[in-house]
């Protein structure tokens, strides 16, 4: 049951294979590759999760890839703040080292979104609801709940999972958000699926990222798909903009270097820092 | 019997309400008020001897997860008091962390190598996370010491460093007590980071808490919020909207004011005690006005 009022109404769509991504961060590279990549695998639509900007360079170059491939998407909490003209992310972070870096990050993304973006951002809705095959499927951001909860895999009970899709209705839920993807098939045949992110890899240690394929055959079928871009110029451009090193450095090496504070111990205790 | 030093509160009856929007944290009060350590500025003013507010009993602890774990709890806390002194918190947060992911806040006094190895055992075969809240007033022992007792700075950070070398990253909390004796400017964050890696610790967790004017350090004439306070204001952003806190005489609103009768909602099941939380006490301003949680995060 979201929180805040406005769901998607659009006519529940069924389909049978989705390709799903979230967070793209400014990263256009990698969306690029995402988008060639999931032509090559029969999907019927593409979904993103939200999180257009932050973290990366050049926030105008996403928005004409989403748009001519058709990409269904809904806004994060990044959107929400840029759509809405926000002076923070909303990412929540209480650590002072994060918020300088979040702060730094979101300033660049705000002033070099165009205006005509920012109102596609900011007219994004919160939620989709879909068949996916038999499977009453709702995504959302952070959760069904508040756009911007994190579900890490760790730190999200089964009880939770339940609850949140029993309000919402649904047999599966996808999220994203903490740009961690995971996987829960609960005993009652629910599932429960953070996609992750394109934006920025998945801290552990390897430059790709992951996006998620969905198929109904009619049980759920779940595949993270691990995908290579060439991160090498996208960390060039962000050094060309003056954005942090330690960003350019989490592109390059595959290890987050900020906004750690909200990771559980056990995400935490398998990245470097 | 050393009871809470009263502060001025506004009748809960006649106090603007917080509204409930769901449990998201339950809290277990486990050892009440009963602590081997006496800080300077605890806010329920545990101690050593005869605590205010008692220990919980096993039975009362799994009924009340059970309770939490139905209506959707996503984190559980243990709290005090000193969680270690009780008896069986090892087989309780196996328990916990069976249902959710799970935090004790310890001062780290009691955790030696045993206790480290059943916990490091425990996290690693628990379905969810287990976090250590280790607390630690100042990177300095003596400027510690003075708030937390003699001693108190070498066993918590001999518990870090344990903790640590068995995978386990906790997370040092602080309250910001002794801020103003470090010079103008100095991040305070910063200095537990530095303090940290020089202790061996790659992975540096810190959380910075206020100090409340209560328990053992009572504020002076903070008045109590009025519906005037909160115009505007968000009040589903305070943690007492979806927190509840099992204590041994009841179900509160908050680990702060965990025992305080003014903010007991049941003395029966967890679930009586989802309703509105009046913020009568003079503690709901400082979480008002730094958008603090008691939360990890």
């Amino acid at each position: 049951m979201p929180r805040h009022g406005d769901d998607v109404s659009e006519q529940l769509s069924e389909y049978r294979r989705i390709a799903v991504f979230g967070g793209v961060y400014n990263n256009a590279h990698a969306l690029a590759a995402l988008l060639a990549d999931a032509r090559g695998r029969d999907v019927d639509a593409v979904f993103c999760l939200g999180d257009m900007g932050g973290f990366g360079p050049h926030p105008d170059r996403v928005f004409p890839l989403l748009r001519e491939h058709g990409v269904l998407a809904i806004q994060g909490n990044y959107d929400e703040s840029v759509g809405s003209g926000r002076t923070d992310c909303g990412c929540g972070y209480t650590d002072p080292r994060d918020n300088h870096y979040a702060a730094i990050s979101y300033r660049y993304t705000f002033e070099h979104t165009s205006a005509e973006n920012r109102a596609w951002l900011g007219a994004l809705p919160r939620h989709r609801r879909l068949k996916l095959g038999p499977h009453r499927a709702l995504m959302c951001h952070g959760s069904p709940r508040v756009v911007n909860e994190f579900l890490w895999e760790s730190a999200t009970p089964n009880g939770l999972l339940r609850h949140l899709m029993a309000r919402a209705e649904a047999d599966v839920m996808l999220c994203t958000h903490t740009g961690m993807k995971w996987h829960r098939a609960l005993p009652d045949a629910r599932h429960a699926v953070n996609v992750g992110v394109i934006g920025r890899p998945e801290n552990d240690g390897r430059a790709n990222v992951w996006y998620t394929v969905l198929t109904s055959a009619p049980d759920l079928q779940v595949e993270f798909v691990p995908l290579a871009y060439d991160h090498e110029t996208l960390a060039r451009e962000m050094d060309r903009e003056g954005l942090p090193p330690e960003f350019a450095e989490t592109i390059r090496t595959g290890w987050w270097t900020t906004c750690l504070e909200n990771l559980p111990a056990r995400e935490r205790a398998r990245g470097k820092y | 019997m050393s009871r809470l030093p009263v502060a001025t509160v506004t009748p809960a009856g006649h106090a603007p309400v917080a509204p409930f929007v769901g449990l998201a944290t339950l809290w277990v009060q486990i050892t009440g008020t009963w602590c081997n350590l006496e800080c300077r500025h605890c806010i329920n003013a545990s101690g050593p001897k005869s605590p205010w507010l008692k220990p919980l009993d096993a039975v009362t602890i799994r009924r009340a997860i059970r309770e939490a774990e139905a209506a959707g709890v996503k984190e559980i806390y243990f709290t005090g008091g000193e969680p270690f002194l009780h008896g069986e918190i090892l087989p309780l947060l196996e328990l916990a962390l069976a249902t959710a992911p799970t935090t004790v806040l310890t001062n780290g006094t009691l955790i030696g190598p045993q206790t480290a190895d059943a916990l490091a055992a425990l996290a690693a075969r628990a379905p969810y996370s287990l976090e250590l809240r280790v607390s630690l007033d100042d990177t300095e022992r003596e400027k510690n010491d003075r708030i937390r007792g003699e001693g108190a700075w070498a066993k918590a950070v001999a518990a870090v460093r344990l903790l640590r070398e068995r995978g386990l990253l906790p997370i040092v909390t602080a309250t910001e007590i002794t801020r103003d004796e470090h010079p103008a400017g100095s991040g305070m964050y910063e200095r537990f980071r530095d303090f940290l890696r020089g202790q061996g610790v790659e992975r540096p967790r810190v959380k910075i808490m206020p100090v409340f004017g209560i328990g053992r350090q009572p504020a002076g004439a903070t008045a109590p919020l009025t519906e005037d306070d909160l115009e505007g204001f968000d009040r589903a952003v305070l943690q007492c909207a979806d927190a509840r806190v099992v204590a041994a005489d009841g179900v509160y609103a908050c680990p702060i004011l965990a025992g305080l009768e003014g903010a007991r909602l049941s003395t029966g099941s967890l679930a009586e005690s989802f309703r509105p939380v009046p913020l009568y006490h003079p503690a709901c301003v400082t979480c008002r006005d730094t958008g603090m949680t008691c939360r990890n995060s």
